[in-house]
């Protein structure tokens, strides 16, 4: 770190993550009701891109479950306070249990085994969980989901408006310390070598089939708890948004922005977030058609992704590449 | 048992299909190791090709068939050659066209859903609607065409492997990449041929199946995962295995609809479930590749 700025020093992670956080929360009291509710997705996306960037960029694993894990997330905190009518603290806390099992349940088998398996799995499983949801009857409310409901008063406070979008932002101040922090552990630095070389790293003391389950649970479980975050974003959850699509898209996401790297995760997210409303007025409803388009060529052009082109300018400006 | 029978021919046929894309994503890792999501959506496309030539043209159906299948081996290699083939010479991990490919997916899917309305556009049958009786077993024309086609490409395919020199070369490249260039076997033409056969197997798939169905921009998804089901359970080894797989997998899932007492949205969930259990608990799946 150059000491231009003597601010910079002092800045440690905790100020700097409260300052990001006032940033992204205290927007939120600037925006209407519509961009309010662009804004929170907008936010939920970034997470669910920097949980994902850790599972696929980290540490080298596909899996298409992510949004699986969103859903029962959101599911289960709305099942368990309106239907089988738990405190909340209780129910979130049973919410999580549930996509540890679930998570553990997919990854102990699957990743025993070599190759592209736990990435068939939880293509199937994701799949299912729609099947699941769809023919849930009254416990799920079939495809139209459920609805009317809303966030309940937590030790007296009835969050709404603005101040729920402050508590995204906090999900996703939250989200990016933890996995930097982790990133930058053994548990980050075991995970890169399980996704560069597991043989080296099965060699080196690392437990390859641990690590996978570990980050597999862990990423999945902050997918879960984005879900209950989002359950009281529309005070409604219904099936498509769960599905296998944007399974996809948060891959792709990954993809465009830079695997592995979170700022990258963070790049992809906001741009492909935001593309679909610069493209409506020129294609309409295809904006999928440019997503598979830029997918195609990152993976061609600059498997990197667009934080690699970054880097190349930074480079290039700095005049001479640094180490 | 009438019932049964019927049942059972209507299963064959859809099992044939789900064999066929089985077989496709088979002619393609053989060689490769690349997993080929996007062979649904070339039965999809191949669907639309069928709209177009018979529906819409109204032409003659071994000439509309003969046209698509030509142009579904022109897309399979042209996604080779701009897709696949800078990657693999170019050293990238297997994981670099495998996604290349799921965003191939997308951009097939995609490009149909711009250019053909949203609802579903009927392709027709074969030899016309009609009913064939042979003693107790009964039923459509198009049911029959499709089982007697897929056997007629399955064996195609076996006596390919089994009997030319051109196929043993696509085994030499699937037993050990490195070694079968240094025998002088041409990796680049084989992969181009793999991926050009395969959207014509899968395409045959997607033009049988589409009578059905109709043809919908949104039906590859579902074909691609019930024919890697078919493919999981029977077995990558054998080029029978796709076949055993689907026929399995569509009588189980025809079992489910007509006689379990579940409500009939969770046969959807039958050939999910059966994935997972194979590939959980038997992943070489049924049939054991010779050695």
């Amino acid at each position: 770190m150059k000491s231009e700025n003597p601010l910079a020093l002092r800045a440690t992670p905790l100020i700097r993550g409260a300052g990001a956080f006032i940033v992204l929360a205290g927007a939120a009291f600037f925006m209407g009701d519509y961009h309010n509710d662009v804004y929170r997705k907008l936010l939920l996306w970034v997470t669910l891109a920097l949980g994902y960037n850790f599972l696929f960029g980290v540490c080298g694993q596909v899996a298409f479950s992510h949004f699986a894990f969103y859903g029962i997330g959101a599911y289960s905190i709305v099942i368990f306070l309106f239907q089988l009518h738990l405190p909340f603290p209780l129910a979130a806390i049973c919410g999580i249990a549930l996509c540890i099992a679930f998570a553990l349940a997919v990854a102990i088998p699957s990743t025993r085994l070599e190759g592209f398996y736990l990435a068939l799995v939880t293509l199937a499983l994701g799949q299912l969980f729609i099947v699941v949801l769809n023919e849930g009857g009254t416990v799920t409310g079939g495809t139209g989901g459920i609805a009317n409901y809303r966030l309940p008063e937590i030790y007296g406070l009835r969050l709404r408006g603005p101040w729920y979008t402050a508590v995204i932002a906090l999900l996703v101040v939250a989200t990016y310390a933890v996995l930097v922090r982790l990133d930058r552990s053994w548990f980050g630095r075991a995970c890169r070598a399980v996704r560069d070389n597991p043989e080296a790293a099965a060699a080196m003391g690392v437990d390859v089939a641990r690590t996978k389950v570990i980050a597999f649970t862990l990423t999945s479980v902050l997918a879960g708890i984005g879900g209950m975050v989002y359950a009281f974003v529309d005070n409604t959850v219904n099936p498509p948004i769960f599905g296998i699509e944007n399974a996809f898209l948060l891959l792709f996401m990954v993809i465009v922005g830079g695997a592995g790297r979170h700022a990258g995760a963070v790049i992809g997210a906001v741009l492909l977030f935001l593309l679909p409303f610069w493209l409506s007025p020129l294609v309409g409803h295809h904006h999928a058609l440019v997503f598979g388009v830029l997918v195609v060529a990152a993976i061609l052009l600059e498997p990197r992704g667009l934080i690699g082109i970054y880097d190349r300018v930074a480079d290039r400006y700095k005049g001479s590449p640094s180490r | 048992m009438q019932d049964f029978f019927e049942l059972a021919v209507g299963a064959a046929a859809s099992g044939c299909v789900y064999g066929l894309i089985g077989l496709a994503y088979l002619l393609i890792i053989r060689p490769t190791g690349i997993i080929n999501f996007a062979v649904g959506e070339w039965a999809m496309l191949a669907a639309f090709g069928g709209y177009v030539t018979l529906t819409k043209y109204e032409w003659p159906y071994p000439v509309g068939m003969a046209v698509v299948l030509g142009l579904m081996f022109v897309v399979g290699w042209a996604t080779e050659r701009v897709v696949v083939r800078r990657l693999v010479e170019g050293g990238a991990p297997l994981l670099a066209p495998i996604l290349a490919l799921l965003g191939m997916l997308v951009v097939f899917r995609e490009s149909i859903s711009v250019t053909f309305p949203p609802d579903p556009h009927p392709v027709p049958d074969a030899f016309g609607i009609g009913r064939l009786e042979l003693g107790p077993i009964g039923g459509t024309y198009q049911s029959f065409f499709t089982i007697v086609t897929a056997l007629g490409v399955f064996i195609g395919a076996w006596l390919f492997f089994e009997r030319t020199v051109a196929g043993k070369a696509f085994e030499a490249v699937a037993l050990n990449r490195r070694a079968a260039a240094l025998m002088g076997i041409d990796l680049t033409r084989v992969t181009a041929l793999s991926f050009g056969a395969g959207a014509v197997v899968a395409g045959l798939g997607g033009l049988l199946v589409a009578p059905n169905i109709s043809a919908h921009y949104l039906m590859g998804v579902p074909l691609a995962i019930q024919g890697f089901t078919a493919l999981v359970i029977g077995g990558v080894g054998r080029v029978a295995g796709p076949l055993l797989g689907g026929l399995l997998l569509a009588l189980a899932e025809q079992l489910t609809v007509r006689y379990a007492p579940v409500p009939a949205g969770y046969a959807q969930g039958v050939p999910l479930v059966l994935l997972m259990v194979f590939l959980l608990l038997r992943p070489t799946g049924l049939l054991k590749a010779k050695v």
